[in-house]
C-alpha cells in the first residue's frame, strides 16, 4: 500500500516513465511496477501505459500539502485552525474527525484526504471521490449551543463554500437549500454536516465539504445528477491547495460568526443572494411524499417557503429538485 | 389515542386561543401546551399554517416518575425505563441510509455512547447516541416520519 502512493510520488508530473526506471526507484521488478501501476485504478485514477516509452498518469498530480495550506490561510483565521491533517486515502474524511471527536479533538482540527473510498453524501449517497483530483475535506467546530439551535449552521456553511469559490474566481456560483453548491444548474460542490451531542449542547460538529476541482471524465461518469468542477467553472487549472485554504478560512470564519450570533441577517441575506431556486417551481421529497410548488425564500430560521395551493409553508427538511 | 384526535385538538387549541388543553380518556391523557418559551424552529410539519403559532404535543405525565411517560403522539404507553427525547425538530432516521440496517432494536444490548439513531434538520445529521447502558424497550419514533423537541424516541432499560 505504502508503495502504491511512492510510485504516485514518481508519477505525478503527468510525464512517461520507464518500467525500469520506476522499479529502480521503488527496489522492484518490472512485473511487479506493472502490478502496482494495474492497482492505481482503485484509486480512480487512469494510467496511460505506452510500449517502449513506459507509463504516465492522464494529468499531472499537485499532491496537498499541510504546509502550504496552513501558510495560505490568512493571519486572524489561521488562529482559529488547531491543524491541517492531511491523509492518503480515507473511507471519509467526515468519519474520520467524528471518531476523533469522540475522544477529543481541538476545536478547528481539519482533515483532508487525496482519496475516499467510501466518500458520502446525505443519506447513503457516495460522493465520487478520485484520487488526487478534488478536494474532500472535514471541519471539527465544537458549539456550546444545543444542537437544536444548529440547524442555521448548513446555510451558513453553504455561503461559506460561495465565499471561497467567490475569491478563487469562480463565478455564478449560487446555491439550492439548504447548501448544494451550484454552477449553471450543475453542482460543484457538496456539504455533508454530521453533528453529536447532548440534548443541552456543547454539540460536536463536523462539517465535510466535497468540491470537483478536476473530476476525470471516467470518475465523472459514476456521478448521477449533473456536475461541474472547477476546472470548467474558472477556465483553467486551480490549485488544490489554494482552494483548500479558501475553504478552510471561509468555514472557520462563517462558524465562529454563527457561534456568537447565530443565522444573523448578514449571513441570512447572502444566502438569499445566492439563491437559485426562488421564485422557481421545485419538488420537495419528504418522509411524508412528494410535494410541488413556488420556491418563495427561507424564513428567519433558514427552513425553506414553499408556496403550495397558494399557501405559505415551510420545511426543515427534504431534498429539492427543480421542475421544469 | 388516535393521532388524528390529536391533530384535532391542536387545531382547536390554535383557533381559541386557550393556553392548554387536557383530555383524558379512561387511563391515557395527552396535555397540549403553547411554548411560553422562545418557540423552537418549528416548522416541518406541513399541515400546520406557518403564521400560526405552532402547539407542541407534550407528553402527559401519567405517573410522577418521569420515566413513566406517555408518549401522546403514538397514544400507547411506553414501558418503564430510561425515556431519550429528541433533542430537535427533524426527520427520525433508524439506520445511516435507506435499505441499511437498523442501528439498534427493540431488545438490542447498547452502551454508553452507542448510535441509537439519525435526525435530520436542513441536511444535518444529527447522531442520537445512547447516554445510557441497557436493553432497548421500545422505539416510539417512526423511521422517516418528523419528530418534534423532547418527543421520546426510545426507551432503554
Amino acid at each position: 500500500m505504502h508503495q502504491r502512493y511512492r510510485l504516485l510520488r514518481l508519477l505525478a508530473d503527468g510525464r512517461f516513465h520507464s518500467g525500469e526506471a520506476l522499479g529502480a526507484a521503488l527496489g522492484i521488478g518490472r512485473s511487479a511496477v506493472w502490478k502496482l501501476v494495474a492497482s492505481l485504478g482503485e484509486l480512480g485514477l487512469e494510467v496511460f501505459g505506452v510500449t517502449g516509452r513506459g507509463y504516465r498518469l492522464a494529468y499531472p498530480i499537485e499532491f496537498l500539502d499541510r504546509g502550504r495550506i496552513l501558510d495560505a490561510i490568512a493571519p486572524p483565521t489561521r488562529q482559529l485552525i488547531a491543524d491541517v491533517d492531511v491523509h492518503n486515502s480515507l473511507e471519509s474524511t467526515n468519519r474520520l474527525l467524528l471518531e476523533r471527536a469522540a475522544n477529543g479533538l481541538a476545536n478547528g482540527s481539519v482533515c483532508l484526504a487525496e482519496h475516499q473510498t467510501d466518500g458520502r453524501g446525505r443519506r447513503g449517497r457516495s460522493w465520487v471521490s478520485p484520487f488526487g483530483a478534488n478536494v474532500y475535506l472535514s471541519l471539527y467546530w465544537r458549539f456550546d449551543a444545543a444542537p437544536q439551535g444548529l440547524n442555521g449552521l448548513s446555510l451558513a456553511a453553504g455561503v461559506a463554500v460561495a465565499r471561497a469559490l467567490g475569491a478563487a474566481g469562480i463565478d455564478g456560483v449560487g446555491l439550492k437549500w439548504p447548501n448544494d453548491i451550484i454552477w449553471e444548474q450543475r453542482k460543484l460542490a457538496g456539504i455533508l454536516i454530521e453533528m453529536s451531542g447532548e440534548a443541552t449542547g456543547p454539540t460536536h460538529v463536523v462539517a465535510g465539504v466535497g468540491l470537483n476541482v478536476a473530476m476525470p471524465r471516467s470518475a465523472g461518469e459514476h456521478i448521477d445528477q449533473p456536475w461541474a468542477d472547477v476546472q470548467t467553472a474558472s477556465g483553467g487549472a486551480q490549485d488544490r491547495n489554494q482552494l483548500s485554504a479558501g475553504l478552510i478560512q471561509e468555514l472557520a470564519v462563517a462558524f465562529s460568526e454563527f457561534a456568537t450570533a447565530g443565522l444573523g441577517p448578514t449571513l441570512l441575506h447572502e444566502w438569499e443572494r445566492l439563491d437559485v431556486i426562488r421564485g422557481r417551481t421545485v419538488a420537495l421529497r419528504t418522509g411524508q411524499g412528494e410535494v410541488v410548488g413556488t420556491a418563495v425564500g427561507l424564513d428567519e430560521f433558514g427552513s425553506l417557503l414553499v408556496m403550495v395551493n397558494g399557501k405559505t409553508q415551510r420545511y426543515h427538511s427534504g431534498e429539492v429538485s427543480l421542475r421544469v | 389515542m388516535d393521532i388524528r384526535k390529536i391533530k384535532k385538538l391542536i387545531e382547536l387549541l390554535d383557533e381559541s386561543g386557550v393556553a392548554e388543553i387536557e383530555i383524558q380518556e379512561g387511563e391515557e391523557s395527552v396535555r397540549i401546551s403553547r411554548h411560553c418559551a422562545p418557540a423552537p424552529v418549528t416548522a416541518g410539519v406541513p399541515a400546520a399554517a406557518p403564521t400560526t403559532p405552532v402547539a407542541a404535543v407534550a407528553p402527559a405525565p401519567a405517573a410522577p416518575s418521569e420515566s413513566q411517560e406517555t408518549a401522546a403522539s403514538e397514544g400507547e404507553t411506553l414501558p418503564p425505563g430510561h425515556v431519550v427525547k429528541s433533542p430537535m425538530v427533524g426527520t427520525f432516521y433508524r439506520s445511516p441510509s435507506p435499505g441499511a440496517k437498523s442501528f439498534v432494536e427493540v431488545g438490542s444490548q447498547v452502551e454508553v455512547g452507542d448510535v441509537l439513531c439519525i435526525i435530520e434538520a436542513m441536511k444535518i445529521l444529527n447522531q442520537i447516541e445512547a447516554d445510557v447502558a441497557g436493553v432497548i424497550k421500545a422505539i416510539p419514533g417512526e423511521n422517516g416520519q418528523p419528530v418534534e423537541y423532547g418527543q421520546p424516541i426510545f426507551v432503554i432499560e
